[in-house]
């Protein structure tokens, strides 16, 4: 059933998202063929147009990032804790397919439109420097000595691969949490009667506060671990695995906070579920 | 005959208020039961419990003798009295919705009843009017064969020609080996369908019988003896 339930969020929120994507897309478009055909006018009119569009550019850019931050918590405000959930809590699923359903499609939609921005910039760097970036970038001359040089310390590819997987995961958990960071404040807020929005903002900043608290208290004791292991690394392989250690324990703060948060968040729904 | 719904000493609290106090009932298959009180008196609380939407603070609820959840959801088929269909959705989409998600939902069905209506596949639920939504909500839930129907206030707030399509839609369409709970406190309208009655005032269930036995041994209407039974 998590199948069906992704169908139809993907459709409900692809009504949003594709749009905001679309008209990022143009707004690139745009910005690269203004700097190209207006930027070095000596038109009044034209630089004022060419000023309009780089703010258009990067306003859009900053209002994508908000609609896909107001459309996660909407869709679980709505979906969920509204009147939609006299339909979405009736269905034949259980309360996990639900909140993996949510967390799959908003981790996805911020995967996509971060991925694009990105790419919008980076491609628009590239067309606006000629093909000289790229030469350079794909030329560079010292990259074979640089591999040569890595290699003679002990280091090979597959330490860099790691330490990337590593972040990548880093990144996912930590995306995974942001989500339920949200959804916990909503599910639990709405378990009151009364003032359930009020409630959520409470939850959130409580919740955010708990784990600043826990996250300083484990950090001073990491900070010196951490220390020490970069201090006790006497060889490039030993600091690239303190790097990867230090990862992995970033990955596990956040993983620690993803569980809680999805304990709070699947008790909310299912334990205390108050709909209005 | 096993039970369709069974409720064992159900009690619900809402911290110090007392929703459901020892809710003793059981509702046969092939029944249309109408859950009778007042406003406020737990009818829509012991409809939330049979859908798993609230959980009990003790006792037990169960659908065809399992506790509310995915495999009893299947079998149950709810109205409940909020506008719960989500706006931007077309109607056809809303049938995509339910034909994934329900196996027994009779789709050619749904699209007769809307289109007598005249309720097309495109047109968007927003675009509807409050009645025109009630009406596509009803036409979902009973175009599902379930095997119990559980309808929260189905008649409440609407006019009297839409009462008689709703009821008329109810009769006509529901799984005749199902049972039917209808929730309501407009009891002479719903009489005419009924085949038993629970009243339920305060939390507590005040009788459960059938509408014959009423007449029979009280010689009046159910809507008649309700009002003596609840008289201020």
């Amino acid at each position: 059933m998590l199948g069906k339930l992704l169908k139809h969020e993907f459709r409900a929120t692809g009504r949003v998202m594709l749009p905001v994507l679309g008209v990022l897309v143009f707004l690139t478009l745009l910005f690269n063929l203004s700097v190209r055909f207006i930027a070095t006018t000596d038109s009044t009119l034209l630089r004022v147009l060419f000023a309009l569009v780089i703010f258009s550019f990067v306003a859009g850019i900053i209002a994508a990032e908000i609609i896909a931050l107001v459309l996660m918590i909407n869709r679980f405000y709505k979906n969920l804790l509204g009147e939609e959930g006299y339909l979405m809590h009736t269905l034949p699923v259980n309360v996990h397919e639900l909140v993996w359903s949510k967390i799959i499609v908003s981790f996805v939609w911020f995967t996509v439109l971060n991925l694009l921005i990105v790419l919008l910039i980076g491609c628009s760097a590239l067309l606006l420097s000629g093909s000289d970036l790229a030469e350079v970038f794909l030329d560079f001359p010292e990259w074979s000595e640089i591999w040569q040089a890595l290699r003679e310390v002990g280091l090979y590819p597959r330490h860099f691969v790691l330490l990337a997987l590593e972040y990548l995961l880093l990144i996912v958990i930590g995306g995974v949490a942001s989500c339920l960071h949200f959804y916990a404040a909503m599910a639990l807020g709405h378990s009151f009667a009364n003032h359930k929005g009020l409630l959520s903002v409470v939850f959130f900043i409580g919740i955010s506060m708990f784990f600043n608290i826990l996250g300083s208290m484990l950090g001073a004791t990491g900070m010196d671990n951490i220390e020490a292991l970069f201090l006790s690394a006497d060889d490039a392989l030993s600091t690239v695995r303190s790097m990867q250690t230090v990862m992995g324990a970033a990955a596990g703060w956040e993983l620690l906070q993803a569980a809680l948060l999805y304990a709070a968040t699947v008790l909310g729904l299912k334990r205390w579920l108050n709909l209005a | 005959m096993e039970a369709i719904l069974t409720c064992k000493q159900l009690c619900k609290c809402y911290g110090s208020v007392q929703a459901l106090d020892s809710v003793d009932l059981t509702v046969a298959p092939g029944r249309v039961v109408g859950l009778l009180g007042p406003n406020g008196s737990g009818k829509t609380t012991l409809i939330k419990l049979a859908n798993g939407l609230l959980t009990p603070t003790s006792g037990e609820i169960l659908i065809a003798d399992k506790a509310p959840g995915p495999e009893t959801k299947r079998l149950v088929s709810y109205l409940p009295d909020k506008q719960y269909l989500p706006a931007w959705m077309s109607v056809k989409q809303m049938m995509d919705f339910f034909a994934d998600f329900y196996a027994d939902f009779d789709r050619a069905k749904a699209a007769e009843m809307l289109e007598r209506l005249g309720i097309k596949e495109t047109m968007h639920i927003r675009e509807m009017s409050k009645g025109t939504r009630e009406k596509a909500q009803l036409i979902m839930v009973m175009s599902r064969q379930a095997q119990l129907y559980l309808l929260d206030e189905p008649i409440g707030g609407v006019d009297p020609a839409t009462r008689d399509y709703i009821l008329d839609t109810i009769i006509r369409n529901y799984n005749p080996e199902a049972s039917v709970v209808i929730s309501t406190h407009l009891i002479s309208d719903v009489e005419p369908v009924l085949d038993d009655v629970i009243f339920i005032n305060g939390g507590r269930v005040v009788l459960q019988s059938s509408v014959d036995e009423i007449r029979e041994a009280h010689g009046m209407s159910v809507d008649s003896y309700f009002r003596e039974v609840f008289k201020c």
